[in-house]
């Protein structure tokens, strides 16, 4: 966002350092009272109290937000590695449906020579048969 | 606005008068400032800063326009907001000398704006409990929204005050330039006894001025910055001089390319 600037953006002037103290604040908002913080984006800061104030400039000068937060990118703690994210073995037992038993239901009646049952008319449910 | 005329105009033709100086020197206040700080638009010192300058610039041109717009009720002469606002020549404008000094370098332009907005705020207070209702209830609108500019306003001020070396010493420049100055935000307004006596304006100018130091000083002091001296105040709002005319020349250009356009 800063390294396009003109040349007579007097930053050094500006800012009162070295014009390194910039830097991204992640912005979150909430729409209206009930709803949950989401993410907005970002902004470039040299403190809590500007990037607030740039924080309400992009999101929410046109009053769309009720609520702001800033959160320094440098104090947020990330985890994105796909092993411990998304990890290769079949983990569907761990959702809530459990594992999916049609593929291994068929498997062993073509085993046992059996024709697929057809849907009972009563009882359970049809749609909690092959499960 | 659908204000009739007769539900708002003040009886007596005298207080009449003040009143229309009232709200144009403060249109005119607003006018200048909003277009003046707009030169930022797209070279302030970063991107964030762009925008809530701008920001803050539109502001000021919509409290502009909400003030000419409530003076041509006020005159019922066929006015309107663009022909009060457009339609004079420089000697005309009843803004604060103060405006007249160019937008400058960022410093120049944090300091004038902390100086203005921090009066205006003090002006604005002499306004909240105004016998005129129209006026009244338009104060608190822009009351509400002049607070965040005195917030980020502050922030700059303190920024560039406590950074030792070229920032500090670009405000105290700025201060000292435009210090002599500052007070013409409160250029008595002419029949302004009368404005005071029928509870349109609270005090006095000369009294919210005193509001308004007793509010910087302790600021000022902090950050160790000079404080504006008191200055004579005659003409303060009139005797406009080139920087002037030459910002008039640049806001007026459009409307005076084709004065019959209707837009």
């Amino acid at each position: 966002m800063t390294d396009q600037m003109p040349a007579d953006r007097d930053i050094d002037a500006a800012f009162g350092g070295d014009g390194r103290t910039l830097e991204p604040w992640e912005v979150f908002r909430r729409e209206k009272d009930g709803d949950p913080m989401r993410h907005g984006g970002s902004v470039m800061a040299p403190d809590a109290t500007l990037a607030l104030h740039y924080a309400r400039e992009m999101f929410s000068r046109r009053q769309e937000s009720v609520h702001l937060w800033v959160v320094r990118r440098a104090d947020i703690h990330d985890l994105a590695d796909l092993d411990l994210l998304q990890p290769p073995l079949d983990r569907s037992f761990k959702k809530p449906g459990g594992y999916v038993m049609r593929d291994k239901l068929a498997a062993a009646r073509a085993q046992s020579g059996q024709a697929k049952p057809k849907a009972r008319s009563g009882g359970r449910s049809a749609g909690t048969a092959d499960r | 606005m659908t204000t009739a005329r007769s539900t708002v105009a003040p009886a007596d033709p005298a207080t009449e008068r003040a009143l229309d100086g009232l709200i144009l020197s403060m249109a005119d206040d607003e006018f200048v400032i909003g277009f003046s700080d707009s030169e930022w638009t797209g070279i302030a010192p970063i991107l964030e800063e762009d925008v809530a300058m701008s920001s803050i610039a539109q502001d000021e041109l919509g409290h502009a326009r909400a003030l000419y717009e409530l003076l041509a009720v006020v005159r019922a002469d066929g006015s309107t907001a663009d022909s009060i606002a457009y339609d004079r020549e420089p000697a005309e404008y009843r803004h604060a000398q103060l405006l007249d000094h160019g937008r400058g370098d960022w410093a120049m332009t944090i300091a004038r704006r902390y100086l203005y907005d921090t009066a205006d705020g003090a002006r604005l207070g002499g306004l909240a409990a105004s016998s005129f209702a129209p006026l009244r209830e338009l104060v608190d609108k822009i009351r509400r929204e002049e607070r965040y500019h005195v917030m980020h306003l502050t922030t700059w001020l303190e920024r560039l005050a406590r950074h030792e070396g070229e920032p500090r010493e670009r405000l105290v420049a700025a201060l000292e330039e435009l210090g002599p100055d500052a007070a013409t935000v409160f250029t008595p307004i002419d029949g302004e006894a009368s404005l005071v006596d029928a509870g349109i304006l609270g005090e006095p100018m000369a009294a919210l001025e005193a509001r308004w130091r007793a509010t910087i000083t302790p600021i000022f002091v902090g950050l160790d910055l000079p404080m504006p001296p008191p200055g004579a105040l005659d003409g303060g709002r009139s005797n406009h001089g080139e920087a002037f005319r030459w910002l008039w020349g640049e806001f007026t250009s459009v409307r005076r390319s084709d004065p019959e356009a209707v837009w």
